[in-house]
């Protein structure tokens, strides 16, 4: 049995008296500790599926399973990392991050629910920055808080919304090494579950076990391919070899190849 | 800042100007009390000098000697069209000196007129937001019954509340319970229009991100929803604290026996209009402290805007 079974979710919109077709049979599985991203160009389905994933969209047909069990709506057992805006405004850092642990260990006190905010933000590298509010912050140190919040948290699985799409390349590199940093830890504590959705093909390659393609207009699934590096993972060393040149070249005939099988040409030179 | 930046203003010459004014001849029958509008000029600048030495921000020093040199040209002016030209009626302008003799000498019934007039508005505006925004948050959150009541909200907020005042008085045993009645209601609708519109208008990603972190419904009113509307909130809470001070102190004039609006009334009744415009520059006074320590308590419950 798998953490995470997507069974055949279909979604359907009805706008105006007329329904499109947002998500078509989309299935596929996340093992537990795996790191699965699902990759394909805006407006394929991708934020909507995590949406029922999140629990704060329900599926027209099909379910979700964790652990063998359906869901509904929110649960303890996710955590997730929008784009942006997923923090409170009105509070400091810190108490951001103690405010999503206190909504799943209520047994804690105060000073311990801080004192776990304050390892975790020590943990992205923010510790003198705990007592700002998010306008004080840059859209990066926003969504280091958000993660450390998210890993605070301690859920089984993480899901996560193009977190580093809104961040300029420099700092998205950094935050990305950090994710897989924090997420493969030192190896004695077990992986989380994690399912990542990003339209960057690089990103997906870097971070993730395996790549799930999706592909627009219904959106389905076109693709699920393995990725064939050992962990840990640096980037630098990575993209100098070449197997990652020809993996990423594979990746994106697929990604170029469901355009060109939509507009009906077979020759797409990109 | 140098020497001649701290202390060589415009301000400091408005001041000189006022003392030499002072000394012209008298053009009243009435005594100016001329020594009084001395001694508050002298008590200002000393306080301008204090203050000039103590501030290290040219920003909050400057505001504070511009608004002293307009309080300047004002007592100026007063000065000259009063005692010194005689150019106004005398009996209903009276000098400056003399405004301020009467405030001195009327402190203790002052005192319990301003304690009076705190009471009510405090009574009444507190009552409406204690009840407003528990109530605005619960209907703006039900979607559905916050579209009707914004229309309710709408026409209830169009009606002045002094139409209240004559069914207050018919139905509250005391002046005082129509006058916190009153204000109750002036303060009341604006208050839970602006809560209203606050919850509706709360982002969405923010009511999402409150629901993936699975918390209570209590916790989403209280320490999520609430919170994200205080701005909106504060709008009409500020919208409500004019309206109530417009009625306070036009409810004290129609029949009250203590407050502010009645030191005025009573006063001009009798034609002794010293002590009216020591009301009037009374009333001044105290909306501009409450409305200073209101937005002082908005800067700080809103520290988290930029």
């Amino acid at each position: 049995m798998s953490k995470l079974e997507i069974q055949n979710i279909s979604v359907d919109y009805t706008e105006k008296n007329k329904s499109f077709t947002a998500l078509k049979n989309v299935s596929f599985d996340v093992e537990e500790g795996e790191f699965v991203s699902v990759i394909g160009s805006s407006g394929c389905g991708k934020s909507t599926l995590l949406s029922i994933l999140e629990g704060i969209n329900t599926p027209t047909e099909g379910a979700v399973l964790i652990d063998g069990k359906p869901i509904h709506g929110t649960g303890p057992d996710r955590g997730v990392v929008f784009q942006n805006y997923s923090l409170f405004p009105w509070m400091t850092a810190r108490k951001n991050v103690a405010f999503g642990v206190k909504q799943i260990r209520k047994d804690l006190s105060k000073t311990e629910r801080l004192k776990i905010a304050d390892e975790f933000l020590e943990k992205v590298g923010l510790e003198e920055f705990k007592n700002k509010y998010p306008s004080q912050l840059s859209g990066g140190m926003q969504q280091r808080v958000a993660i450390a919040r998210a890993l605070a948290m301690d859920t089984e699985i993480l899901l996560m919304d193009e977190p580093f799409g809104a961040i300029d390349a420099k700092n998205r590199a950094i935050l990305q090494e950090l994710l897989l940093q924090l997420w493969e830890g030192d190896g004695t504590q077990e992986k989380k579950t994690v399912l990542f959705v990003t339209h960057d093909i690089d990103e997906a390659i870097l971070l993730s076990d395996r790549i799930v393609m999706m592909t627009s207009h219904p959106g389905t699934v076109r693709k699920e391919i393995p990725v064939p590096f050992a962990r840990p993972r640096n980037r630098s060393e990575l993209v100098e070899t070449k197997a990652y040149g020809e993996f990423r070249n594979e990746l994106l005939s697929l990604f170029y190849g469901d355009i060109a099988d939509r507009i009906g040409g077979s020759e797409v030179v990109l | 800042m140098t020497l001649k930046q701290r202390y060589l203003r415009v301000t400091n010459l408005l001041f000189l100007i006022l003392l030499g004014v002072q000394f012209l001849p008298d053009k009243v029958r009435q005594d100016p009390e001329t020594g009084y509008v001395i001694g508050l000029a002298v008590g200002v600048e000393v306080l301008v000098l204090i203050f000039s030495a103590v501030i290290k921000k040219s920003q909050s020093q400057n505001l504070f000697l511009d608004i002293v040199g307009f309080i300047y040209v004002l007592l100026i002016a007063w000065t000259l069209a009063t005692a010194k030209g005689n150019l106004l009626r005398e009996v209903l302008f009276p000098a400056p000196g003399r405004v301020l003799r009467q405030l001195i000498e009327d402190r203790e019934k002052i005192v319990v007129n301003i304690r009076s007039s705190l009471g009510i508005i405090i009574k009444g505006y507190l009552l409406a937001a204690i009840i407003a925004i528990p109530a605005g948050l619960f209907i703006g959150w039900k979607n559905r019954l916050g579209n009707a009541a914004t229309y309710i909200a709408k026409f209830c907020s169009a009606i002045p509340p002094i139409v209240y005042i004559p069914y207050g008085i018919a139905l509250l045993p005391t002046f005082q319970s129509v006058s916190v009645f009153v204000i109750f209601l002036a303060a009341f609708w604006p208050i839970l229009a602006g809560t209203m519109s606050g919850v509706i208008n709360v982002d969405r990603k923010v009511i999402d991100s409150a629901k993936v972190l699975n918390v209570s419904g209590g916790t989403m009113l209280f320490s999520v929803i609430l919170p994200a509307s205080l701005p909106q909130i504060f709008v009409g809470c500020n919208q409500g604290l004019t309206v109530a001070f417009v009625l306070l102190t036009s409810a004290e004039m129609i029949g009250a026996r203590a407050g502010l609006g009645y030191y005025v009334k009573n006063y001009s009744d009798f034609g002794d209009y010293t002590r009216t415009i020591v009301g009037i520059l009374l009333i001044g006074i105290v909306v501009v402290g409450i409305t200073f320590l209101f937005n002082k308590l908005q800067q700080y419950l809103l520290r988290w805007k930029r």
